[in-house]
C-alpha cells in the first residue's frame, strides 16, 4: 500500500525466459525502423524535426521511469533536472566552450551532486511528501530562472547558443541530430535494462514492492534510492543539455509544473516501470500533442481528460494493454501452460 | 513600520492560506488524497465569483453562492471520477487529481481564464481604516475576519456535530471507522465537497486582491502544499500554525527580497525543517 506501484501481471522468471525471444526481436525491428528513419522521411525535414524533440522527450521519459519503475518513489517535478540541464548547457555552451564533450559531462557532474544534495533529504520522505517536495523543487527551480534573469534571460528565455560542436566539428544537419539524440537513448535504455539485470536493479525493485522488507534483509534503502534518484537527475539533466544545444534556445516554460505533468504523462501513458513503456509513451505523447494543437487551442482539456481516462481505465498504460492483449490472444489459443 | 505593515499582510495570506490548506488537509485525512486539483477550485471560485458579481448581484450572494456551487461540484467530481479509485495505490491518487487539475485549467481558459479579471470591492468595504498609526485596506481586514471566523465555525463543527465525529474517526482510522459503520462513500462525498467549498470561498474572498484567471490557484497551491508539509500531513491544527508561517515567511521575503527570493526561501526552509522533523510542528503528521 505505502510504496508499489501497480502492476497489470507479474510474469514468473520462467515465463519471462520463454517470452523473451519475441520481445527482444521486435525490440531489435523497432530501434532498427527508428535509426533508418532520416533515409525515409527526406522529404519532411519538419517531420525529422519532430521525431527528434520524441527522442529528446524519450530520454527524459526514461530518466524518470529509473526513479518511479525502479523505486516507486514518485517524482512530480521531473521538469526541474530537466530544466536545469537545459540552462546549465545553455549558459556553459554561451560563456565557456560549444564543444559537446565538454558541457554535456559538465552539466552531468554539476546536476548529479545537486541531485546528490537535495536528494538526500528529499528520499527521506517517500509517497505523498516526496511528490509534493519535488514539485516545489520545480517551482524553486522556476523562480531561479527569474531571480538570476541577467543571466538567464528571464521571461525571454536564453537565447543565442552557438551551433555545438562534437571534437571540432560543428554539427549542423538534422539527419547528424537524428542519429546523434538516437544514439544517446539507444545506449541510456540499454543501460537501464542492464541495470535491471544487476543486483542494484534487483534491490531497487525490492524496495519499490515493500521498503520495509527489503531494509530488514539488509538493503540499506535510502542510500539505493538516493543512488536513483542523481542516476535520474543525471539522465534528465543529459536530455535537457541535448534538447537546449538542438534546439538553439530555452524558455522558462521547460521548469514549469506542466512540463512535469507532460514527463509523468509520458510515463504513465507507456506503463510505469516497464522502461521500455515510457520511450513510447514519449514518442507517442509527442506526435499526439503536435497534431491536436494544430487542431485545436484547447489541447488541455484532451490532455487532463487524457490523463484521468487513463488512470482510471488502464493503469498500466500502453504496455499494460498490450500485454493483456498478448495474453488473452495467447489464452485463446490454449496456449497457456 | 515597514516590519508591522508587512506582518498584517502575512495575517491576509495566512488566512487565506488557512481557508485553503484547511480543505486539503480534510480531503487527505479522510480519503488519504492529495488533492493537486484544489488549485483549480480555487481558479473556479475565483472566475465564478468574478461572473456572478458581474450579474450584479452583491457581494453577500456571491460569497455564500460561489462556495455552495463549487461544493456541489466537488462532491459530484468526487462521486463520478475520485470514487473509482479507491482502493488502488496511492500514486494514482495524484496523478489522478493532477489530470482533473490540467482538465479543469483547460476548461477555464476556454471560458475566458487565460486573461486576468478583476473583481470590484463593494463601494461598503472600500477604503482605508487607521490603526496604531497605520492605514489597512478596510477589504482586507474583512477577508482575514472572515476567514478566521470560518476556521472558527469548522473547528467547532468538527468538534461538536455528529458529521464532525465522523470526519474525526475517519481520519484517525479510516477501517476501524468504516468498522463502526461509518459510510465512507457518502462521508468522502461531503468531505471533498466542503473542501471544495472551503478552497471557492478563499478564491472568491481573495478575487480582489489576487485578481481572478485560469492559473491564479497555483501559486496558492504551492504555498498550501508547504503548508500542509510544515504542519504535518493531515494535521489540522498544524496547518493553522503554518499557514501563518507560511503567510509570514512570503510576505517578509517579498517585502526585503522580492517575490521568487521569497518562494526559495521557503523552500529552504522546509527543507531544514523536514530534516529533524518530518512529521510537522505538532508531530502528528503521516509520513507514508
Amino acid at each position: 500500500m505505502t510504496s508499489s506501484i501497480a502492476m497489470q501481471s507479474k510474469p514468473s522468471s520462467v515465463e519471462m525466459k520463454q517470452s523473451r525471444t519475441p520481445y527482444l526481436a521486435a525490440f531489435i525491428l523497432l530501434a532498427i525502423v527508428g535509426a533508418t528513419l532520416p533515409l525515409w522521411v527526406t522529404g519532411n525535414p519538419f517531420l525529422l524535426m519532430l521525431a527528434s524533440h520524441a527522442v529528446i522527450a524519450a530520454i527524459v521519459a526514461l530518466s524518470l521511469d529509473l526513479l518511479t519503475g525502479n523505486t516507486g518513489l514518485l517524482s512530480f517535478g521531473h521538469a526541474a533536472w530537466y530544466g536545469f540541464g537545459a540552462y546549465l548547457a545553455g549558459l556553459l555552451s554561451k560563456n565557456f566552450s560549444a564543444e559537446m564533450v565538454l558541457i554535456i559531462p559538465l552539466t552531468i557532474v554539476a546536476a548529479c551532486l545537486v541531485a546528490a544534495v537535495v536528494g538526500a533529504i528529499l528520499v527521506r520522505q517517500i509517497g505523498k511528501t516526496f511528490a509534493i517536495l519535488t514539485l516545489a523543487l520545480s517551482q524553486i527551480f522556476y523562480a531561479l530562472v527569474f531571480v538570476l534573469s541577467d543571466q538567464t534571460g528571464g521571461e525571454d528565455g536564453l537565447q543565442g547558443i552557438p551551433m555545438a560542436t562534437l571534437f571540432g566539428n560543428t554539427v549542423a544537419s538534422s539527419q547528424a541530430w537524428y542519429w546523434l539524440l538516437y544514439g544517446v537513448l539507444i545506449i541510456s535504455l540499454g543501460g537501464a535494462l542492464y541495470l535491471r539485470t544487476t543486483p542494484l536493479g534487483r534491490a531497487w525493485l525490492a524496495i519499490r514492492e515493500n521498503t520495509e522488507r527489503a531494509s530488514f534483509i539488509g538493503v540499506n534503502t535510502g542510500a539505493l534510492k538516493l543512488i536513483a534518484y542523481v542516476f535520474s537527475a543525471g539522465l534528465a539533466s543529459l536530455a535537457g543539455a541535448l534538447f537546449v544545444l538542438f534546439n538553439g534556445a530555452v524558455s522558462p516554460d521547460v521548469l514549469h509544473w506542466f512540463e512535469s505533468g507532460k514527463i509523468l504523462m509520458y510515463v504513465v501513458l507507456g506503463g510505469v516501470g516497464t522502461i521500455v513503456g515510457p520511450v513510447f509513451g514519449a514518442a507517442l505523447f509527442t506526435f499526439l500533442e503536435h497534431y491536436v494543437s494544430s487542431y485545436t487551442d484547447a489541447w488541455l482539456i484532451y490532455f487532463g481528460g487524457l490523463f484521468v481516462l487513463i488512470v482510471i481505465v488502464a493503469p498500466g498504460g500502453l504496455f499494460g494493454i498490450g500485454r493483456s492483449i498478448y495474453a488473452r490472444f495467447k489464452t485463446g489459443k490454449g496456449q497457456t501452460t | 513600520m515597514l516590519a508591522v505593515s508587512l506582518a498584517l499582510s502575512g495575517i491576509v495570506l495566512g488566512s487565506v492560506l488557512l481557508l485553503f490548506s484547511l480543505g486539503l488537509t480534510l480531503i487527505y485525512g479522510v480519503g488519504r488524497i492529495v488533492n493537486f486539483a484544489h488549485g483549480a477550485l480555487f481558479s473556479i471560485g475565483a472566475m465564478l465569483g468574478v461572473w456572478l458579481s458581474g450579474q450584479g448581484l452583491p457581494l453577500w450572494v456571491t460569497l455564500i453562492l460561489t462556495p455552495l456551487i463549487v461544493g456541489l461540484l466537488g462532491a459530484l467530481l468526487d462521486w463520478a471520477v475520485l470514487a473509482r479509485i479507491r482502493d488502488r495505490p496511492m500514486v494514482d491518487s495524484l496523478l489522478l487529481t493532477f489530470g482533473l487539475a490540467l482538465f479543469i485549467t483547460g476548461v477555464l481558459y476556454e471560458l475566458g481564464g487565460r486573461n486576468v479579471q478583476i473583481m470590484p470591492i463593494p463601494s461598503a468595504l472600500e477604503g482605508a481604516v487607521t490603526m496604531f498609526g497605520l492605514t489597512l485596506p478596510v477589504y482586507r481586514v474583512f477577508v482575514s475576519i472572515l476567514a478566521i471566523v470560518l476556521a472558527t465555525g469548522l473547528f467547532l463543527f468538527l468538534k461538536n456535530s455528529d458529521w464532525g465525529l465522523r470526519v474525526r474517526a475517519a481520519n484517525d482510522d479510516p477501517e476501524m471507522g468504516a468498522c463502526l459503520g461509518i459510510d465512507r462513500e457518502a462521508l468522502m462525498h461531503s468531505v471533498v465537497g466542503v473542501g471544495a467549498a472551503l478552497a471557492a470561498i478563499s478564491g472568491v474572498a481573495a478575487a480582489p486582491i489576487f485578481t481572478a484567471y485560469a492559473t491564479v490557484g497555483d501559486k496558492i497551491l504551492i504555498l498550501a502544499f508547504m503548508t500542509v508539509i510544515l504542519g504535518g500531513l493531515g494535521s489540522l491544527r498544524g496547518a493553522v500554525v503554518a499557514a501563518y508561517v507560511v503567510g509570514m515567511i512570503i510576505v517578509f521575503g517579498e517585502g526585503y527580497f522580492g517575490g521568487q527570493m521569497a518562494l526559495m526561501l521557503l523552500f529552504v526552509l522546509v527543507m531544514a525543517m523536514l530534516i529533524n522533523w518530518p512529521r510537522g510542528f505538532f508531530g502528528e503528521g503521516r509520513t507514508e
